[in-house]
């Protein structure tokens, strides 16, 4: 695994990055510019000596380029989305699903749920890392948490009745 | 459903609960997530959210981003090398201070290995033989071996034999004189090569008084000068001869006949 130095090698895991990328922003390209531009950062501020101490800066750095890169972007209109209840099927319907259409799902969540969501599928850290790098609190981030779980059970039960039909 | 009976924070945190046990350090979490075990709720969540992980590993990484993943660090901050190491500025200074002292020893164990007794003498005597002239000396014209009954006879210096590859030389003068120490001290001039023959007490041990013997030609330098000497019945003879050991080397080792 390529390293950056001065990171930790949990925190520094590359392919986790990019991945964070593609869950943020929902599309391969739009994460692979925004990837590559985090590592040529850190590669030039290694080079001058002068990568952060503090944890997660990568991931931090990544999902700041990321918020950059979509406020630009056509925002979702400010809507209550339906909820349901997770059911026994639910881990079924996930895996039916096409990584790309979970990362569309998931990038057009509003912040700081979109940060969240995406921090916390990655199964890379623990709550409060979570709440470090998206600069969360823990009622914050279980209320987005349970509010998405909610709202991902709704789309699949949508998504999947219409399949059947 | 078995639904236990959660504090808020716990229900709080059984929200934000890891999907993988590696991420249960917490201790709080660890205590709710042990309550919430046989809650098919919880259960539901657990496999919702590890399902939702196994997606995301699924992500593809592109070729061009999977580039950034070789053995190689990204940023070497400072690679260590033997040239680096040498321009520091630190080791450079403390390499030549080594260097020096090494020289130094060296020298010095180099030096100490031509000391032998009466080496001291023997290199006073080489500047004594630079610094004299002829005229110095009183003219006697024989063979140098013949001088010993000379040294006996007139100046009671007993055992002052010149060895017997010195010997049959020509002499132009011979003289006896003190040094600063009143050691009596003969001194010969030769015909060959202005070669100067000297004999003098050898060095004793200052407390038993016993001779310091030692065995051999042993060489002494100084000023250009150097010195063949060797320790024979008490006392020491050194041929000396402006130039270096070659000089000498035809001469001794070889008992004439």
């Amino acid at each position: 695994m390529r390293r950056i130095l001065g990171v930790p090698d949990r925190k520094q895991n590359l392919p986790q990055l990019y991945r964070f990328c593609f869950l943020m922003l929902g599309d391969a390209g739009k994460a692979q510019e925004v990837f590559h531009t985090t590592l040529r950062e850190a590669a030039v501020r290694a080079a001058h000596g002068e990568l952060p101490k503090e944890r997660f800066w990568l991931f931090r750095d990544a999902r700041w380029r990321c918020l950059e890169a979509t406020k630009t972007d056509l925002q979702p209109e400010p809507l209550q989305l339906e909820e349901s209840e997770l059911t026994s099927q639910a881990a079924s319907q996930v895996k039916n699903l096409d990584p790309a259409q979970l990362a569309i799902w998931i990038s057009a969540a509003p912040e700081p749920q979109r940060s969240a969501l995406a921090l916390f599928y990655l199964d890379e850290f623990d709550y409060d890392e979570i709440f470090d790098i998206a600069e969360l609190k823990l009622a914050e981030l279980a209320h987005v948490l349970v509010q998405g779980r909610r709202q991902l059970q709704a789309w699949l039960n949508a998504r999947f009745a219409e399949a059947q039909k | 459903m078995n639904s236990p009976r959660l504090s808020r924070r716990q229900r709080v945190l059984l929200n934000c609960a890891p999907i993988g046990q590696h991420n249960l350090m917490d201790r709080a979490m660890r205590s709710a997530v042990a309550r919430a075990t046989d809650s098919s709720e919880f259960v539901n969540q657990q496999n919702f959210d590890r399902a939702v992980a196994e997606l995301v590993r699924l992500i593809p990484i592109p070729p061009e981003t999977a580039e950034w993943f070789s053995e190689k660090d990204l940023a070497v901050g400072s690679k260590w090398t033997w040239k680096k190491m040498v321009r520091n500025p630190a080791v450079l200074a403390i390499s030549i201070a080594v260097l020096v002292i090494a020289g130094v020893l060296v020298w010095q164990l180099l030096a100490r290995l031509d000391e032998f007794p009466g080496s001291a003498t023997a290199r006073k005597l080489l500047a004594v033989a630079s610094s004299t002239r002829p005229v110095m000396l009183d003219p006697v014209s024989t063979e140098a071996g013949t001088l010993s009954d000379l040294f006996f006879m007139k100046h009671g210096l007993e055992h002052y034999d010149v060895p017997d590859e010195f010997a049959d030389f020509r002499t132009i003068g011979c003289r006896v004189f003190e040094d600063e120490s009143s050691r009596r001290i003969a001194q010969i001039w030769l015909a060959e090569k202005r070669m100067q023959l000297f004999l003098f007490p050898a060095e004793r041990d200052t407390k038993t008084g016993a001779v310091l013997k030692f065995p051999g030609w042993r060489h002494v330098h100084q000023e250009g000068w150097v010195g063949a000497v060797k320790e024979q019945s008490d006392v020491c003879f050194m041929a000396a001869v402006r130039g270096n050991d070659k000089d000498l080397e035809p001469y001794i080792g070889k008992p004439k006949e």
